[in-house]
């Protein structure tokens, strides 16, 4: 009986596999050897694409901006997120519902179609550059697009549903009555949130702060569009260069690269979170 | 009674916020203004922007709704299986496949694009049979990249099963096939459901990978608007990406009245 089970999972198990392993060992292998068009490559092993990735600092620069982006990115998310989370979990009735619906149907909607709604409001000729010209506040528009701040909003829009929807969940893991019991015995609102809730949510957060990081170093269609080739992430030089250039070699390397930086990262505080959990576990 | 009002301001704001894009495009797509600009609020109310809706808009929103029908019930039969296999069977290093399965969801979305069009070009270069800009191609790669949603949920659905159900309906004579049609199936139905519609949703509004797979043939409905932002501007946009938002509302206004809306908090969050 239980044999029969192991031979239902393999269809899909070795489907991943092979799409995995297929896919992330050719472009791996691309990225080794010359480029000579259409997914042909030279027979010969060479380092030269990751050269040209060392020898300029362009390359790294981006890459530290996409980090540095994300970092942001994700933790002005949660720090939005998860209190917006915690109030829907908590709240009874009907405005629960409609609330939690919005961030549905929120996530629902095409980043695309949300950072045209940045634009028509943050744009020069938008209503807050208007209102703020009228009012004296301004000289000249802020400006919106091709701005760091303004990537970084599309980055927070893109994830922001997911993360209150993450936030939500973990909110009701966690029994009301411990609440409750915290506020009997003298604890306050803020005592209640950083020593009981915040506690109980940190792995949670930890993975939802990962995952988060993720989306955002993948993303690119937000910051391609607001960034308006001003802000040139990772994601958008690997766009330029292979759809624009038709440079495999070298968007397969800043691929790897890209992958490689943000494995690293998970991996890095993955062993983190483990070694923190056993401290704790030791010191009680 | 002032910190349920500074909740109440503090939540209006950020919902505010959130829907404030999807509302000011649907307030600027009743422009009937015949100018290149959007004017908000409008100069002159009327539809005008939805009847000149271009047509490559219909026809791209036509083919991301099946892409995403057809990924998100791909990965489903495949992930069905594989969760129970999973769970049940006596593999050996059961958390290793499931990070294996879960693959996809840590390989940033563009690198996924990149790859999977390198993979294609060198099957083609193999077999004659080139996979990108055309509808396998993109479905394929979707499956693959939204298939954790679906693992995901199940794998949590099932963590927390009750098997003496199933011990139940086996003593009162079921058959092991009758007990999964009649007892396993409908009770994963509520986590498959949010499972495979959180799939078809990231498949519907995905950027990342379908700008490296798409092209001439095939264009989903995202990169159609991401090509109209970027090259060139056509005010119908505004008209078309409300119809999408209204499609959306009334997708999750369906989902609640007939699931609840709690199967959406457990998607992709297997332990």
């Amino acid at each position: 009986m239980k044999s029969r089970w192991n031979l239902a999972l393999l269809p899909g198990l070795v489907l991943t596999t092979a799409l995995l392993v297929g896919s992330q060992m050719l472009f791996l292998g691309a990225a080794f050897h010359e480029d000579l068009g259409q997914g042909r490559s030279g027979a010969a092993f060479t380092l030269e694409n990751f050269a040209a990735l060392v020898s300029d600092e362009y390359y790294l620069r981006s890459l530290f901006l996409s980090v540095w982006l994300s970092l942001l990115a994700t933790g002005l998310t949660l720090i939005v997120a998860f209190p917006v989370g915690y109030v829907l979990a908590r709240m009874r009735g009907v405005w629960s519902n409609i609330l939690l619906s919005a961030v549905v149907v929120s996530s629902f909607v095409t980043i695309v179609v949300k950072v045209l709604g940045l634009m028509l409001i943050f744009g020069s000729t938008g209503p807050i550059n208007r209102m703020l010209l009228q009012a004296g506040l301004v000289t000249t528009p802020i400006p919106f697009l091709g701005t760091q701040s303004g990537v970084l909003l599309g980055l927070v829009y893109y994830t922001f549903s997911y993360a209150v929807l993450l936030s939500y969940s973990m909110v009701a893991t966690v029994p009301r009555a411990l609440e409750e019991a915290a506020r009997v015995h003298g604890a306050s609102d803020f005592g209640v949130m950083r020593q009981v809730l915040l506690p109980l949510c940190l792995p949670g957060l930890t993975a939802a702060a990962l995952v988060l990081f993720n989306v955002d170093m993948g993303g690119f269609s937000s910051t391609a569009l607001i960034g308006a080739g001003k802000v040139i992430t990772l994601p958008v030089l690997i766009q330029r260069t292979v759809l624009l250039e038709n440079d495999y070699g070298l968007g397969a390397a800043l691929s790897a690269l890209l992958l490689g930086v943000v494995l690293l990262i998970n991996v890095a505080a993955g062993t983190v979170a483990a070694r923190s959990r056993t401290t704790a576990r030791l010191a009680t | 009674m002032i910190r349920r009002l500074v909740t109440a301001l503090l939540l209006g704001t950020v919902f505010a916020l959130l829907l404030a894009p999807l509302a000011v495009i649907a307030i600027g797509s009743l422009d009937n203004g015949a100018h290149a600009y959007i004017a908000i609020p409008p100069e002159h109310f009327g539809i005008a922007s939805y009847l000149s809706i271009r047509p490559r808009f219909w026809v791209a929103l036509r083919l991301s709704l099946l892409l995403g029908t057809v990924s998100a019930v791909a990965a489903s039969l495949f992930a069905i299986p594989a969760c129970l296999g999973l769970t049940r069977g006596s593999m050996p290093a059961k958390e290793f496949i499931l990070v294996l399965l879960r693959a996809p969801l840590q390989i940033p979305a563009l690198v996924l694009g990149v790859s999977f069009l390198e993979m294609y070009y060198t099957i083609g270069h193999w077999t004659g049979w080139y996979a990108q800009d055309s509808f396998t191609g993109l479905a394929i790669a979707h499956s693959f990249a939204v298939a954790p949603y679906v693992v995901g949920t199940l794998v949590s659905v099932l963590q927390r099963y009750d098997n003496s159900i199933e011990e139940a309906a086996t003593i009162l004579g079921a058959s092991p096939m009758g007990t999964l049609w009649q007892i396993t199936l409908p009770l994963l139905r509520p986590g498959l459901f949010a499972g495979a519609l959180y799939a078809f949703a990231t498949s519907f509004s995905e950027v990342p990978i379908s700008i490296f797979l798409s092209g001439s043939h095939v264009t989903p409905f995202p990169v159609e608007i991401f090509n109209s932002l970027q090259f060139d501007f056509d005010p119908s946009v505004l008209a078309i990406s409300t119809v999408i938002t209204i499609i959306s509302m009334v997708t999750v206004f369906a989902m609640q009245r007939l699931l609840g809306l709690q199967i959406f908090l457990n998607v992709g969050a297997a332990e």
